[in-house]
């Protein structure tokens, strides 16, 4: 059985890696669960098939799409294991509010990212785009958020996130979050220089992060 | 040799007298500073918004008026919606297309951007009734801006890339989806937006154009948004119809990408004619492009648009002398930004673009 279950474990991890049809790995999965293997556990294979998909974005061997088609696979492996999760009292690997800043509208790579982090078990607040510090305020205040995630596309809106930063200081906010931020214009420089406490290039690098950021707790 | 035959010329890959200067697209309130008009109607780079021929021709002639005040070489000019179009507006304030592309407007910039789809299965998709490419008036602003600029200046006539265009119709998520799923269904409708195309590039001869440039990314920061092999099995056969069809007509073809096209350059160098944008901060380097692909493509770019956004006029200076340097000896370099002024660029940088390619983009080259 044991043997069985570690082959199971490592053909959904192998599935999302490879990108395996979606029928055939929601097969796989409730195949799995009926046969007792523990959901916990198959989210953890599954987070592993995304890292190694993520690892090769990276590495140049995967692409766009590829990282996109990950998370989708993900994301009906994840609802599929929901209702037993909730049973098993599996807790999100962190919760995020996140956002495009006020003048900008874009949301390919913030929807992108939302796509990654909910395939990778974080609960998301999305507020959408065009999103005003003020909402951004409310919604730390609201949600209570692990980490709060910032996007623009529009160098023009790039110094929202400053803004937002500095009202969640002013309201003592700042200290209980971590601050992600991404997009076209920003720059590792940029997020320090604003007081973020990561930057992320790329949608998995967003996912690496965020568990990091969780892992470490408190301030950077 | 006036703008026209500057442009010309080094398209054919030759030295003109000085390094041709344009934009691909200049954002609403540039061009309303710019020509001290105020831009009434509404602008969709991406798509036409409206078939309102009153306010389109006076978008047309403010665009002729700011290109011609720049005296810019080449003008550019999208597509008009077919007569009667009306624009679809839906109770959130979004308008729908024609391709079934949902846009929300952005009051910065005073354009309207496609930001989601009407499109959500694809049995949705499947019943969508495809625009009639012979609808008489998708060439109205063309036509209109030619008989404005005459020929002093180059017309480039701008389309949208099947590939990316069905990315936008049906976002990306849903895309990459049905891309995995219904393999058949993407592949048969970037044909159909091909076969669209194709007919297109024929009016747009018979109207005159100098040559097309067709808009939409290939690529994002990291790489081509789609494996390689997918690229070449079904995009680059489609791309090739359409420079096919347009050699057929005398017309370049000028494929315009952000992003790291380095993957796909070797493909992409042996398809089309030229290549806009060479987008410098994902790693796209006009010199080693010119280096090695400089003798059979026409290159358009590359001052960094956040150059222009954000560093000062000196740096901006001398990142065009850099870029004129690089690209320019022996023709076949237009001047441009790596991609249009942007509301958020710094309309004083972009004019020191434009004013050092005057100054230092003379043949021959001694910058």
């Amino acid at each position: 059985m044991g043997i069985d279950i570690q082959q199971s474990l490592n053909g959904i991890k192998n599935m999302v890696s490879e990108l395996a049809g979606v029928d055939d790995i929601k097969n796989v999965v409730v195949k799995a669960l009926s046969s007792g293997v523990n959901p916990i556990d198959m989210v953890d294979a599954m987070s592993k098939g995304l890292e190694e998909v993520g690892e090769r974005y990276e590495k140049g061997e995967y692409f766009l799409s590829e990282l996109i088609m990950a998370g989708i696979l993900a994301s009906e492996i994840a609802n599929i294991l929901k209702p037993h999760l909730e049973k098993s009292a599996e807790k999100p690997a962190g919760k995020v509010v996140i956002g495009t800043v006020k003048g900008d509208l874009h949301d390919i790579g913030k929807n992108i990212v939302i796509a990654m982090l909910s395939s990778a078990g974080f609960r998301i607040v999305d507020l959408g785009i065009d999103v005003p510090p003020e909402n951004f305020v409310d919604a730390v205040k609201r949600e209570k958020p692990d980490i709060l995630g910032m996007s623009c596309l529009l160098t023009i809106a790039m110094n929202e996130m400053r803004t937002v930063i500095d009202k969640l200081k002013e309201v003592n906010l700042r200290g209980g979050i971590k601050v992600m931020v991404g997009g076209r214009p920003i720059t590792p420089q940029f997020a320090e220089e604003i007081g973020a406490d990561a930057y992320g290039s790329n949608a998995a690098e967003a996912v690496k992060i965020a568990k990091a950021l969780i892992r470490r707790g408190g301030y950077a | 040799m006036n703008r026209r035959e500057r442009a010309l010329k080094a398209l054919q890959i030759e030295e003109p007298d000085a390094v041709p200067i344009t934009e691909l697209e200049i954002d609403v309130p540039h061009m309303e500073t710019l020509t001290g008009k105020p831009f009434t109607s509404e602008a969709a780079p991406q798509t036409p918004v409206s078939a309102d021929r009153r306010m389109e021709a006076v978008k047309v002639e403010i665009k002729a008026q700011c290109y011609g005040k720049l005296e810019f070489d080449v003008i550019t000019c999208d597509l008009s919606a077919p007569d009667g179009w009306k624009t679809v507006k839906n109770p959130d304030e979004t308008i729908t297309d024609e391709w079934g592309r949902v846009s929300i407007y952005d009051s910065r910039c005073k354009t309207w951007f496609p930001y989601r789809s009407i499109f959500q299965t694809p049995e949705d998709f499947e019943s969508f009734l495809f625009p009639d490419v012979h609808a008489p008036g998708r060439t109205f602003a063309i036509e209109y801006v030619k008989k404005i600029v005459r020929d002093e200046m180059a017309l480039a006539g701008v389309i949208r890339d099947p590939f990316a265009l069905l990315w936008e119709m049906l976002t990306p998520i849903n895309f990459v989806r049905w891309m995995y799923e219904k393999p058949q269904l993407i592949k048969r409708t970037i044909d159909k937006l091909t076969k669209f195309n194709l007919e297109i590039i024929k009016r747009l001869a018979d109207v005159g154009v100098d040559f097309i440039i067709s808009t939409g990314d290939y690529c994002e920061k990291k790489g081509p948004m789609v494996p390689v092999k997918y690229f070449r099995e079904v995009i680059f056969p489609c791309l090739k119809k359409q420079v096919e069809t347009s050699h057929k007509k005398e017309l370049k073809f000028i494929k315009h990408t952000d992003g790291n096209i380095n993957p796909l350059l070797d493909d992409l160098a042996n398809i089309v004619d030229g290549l806009h944008s060479l987008d410098p901060s994902a790693g796209v380097y006009i010199g080693e492009v010119k280096t090695k692909y400089g003798d059979k493509l026409v290159l358009m770019g590359n001052v960094a648009v956040d150059s222009l956004a954000r560093k000062s006029k000196k740096e901006v200076v001398e990142e065009t002398k850099e870029c004129i340097r690089r690209a320019s000896p022996g023709g076949g370099h237009f001047l441009t930004s790596s991609n249009s002024w942007y509301t958020d660029a710094k309309l004083e940088n972009c004019l020191a673009m434009v004013k050092t390619g005057r100054k230092h983009g003379k043949y021959p080259i001694s910058v």
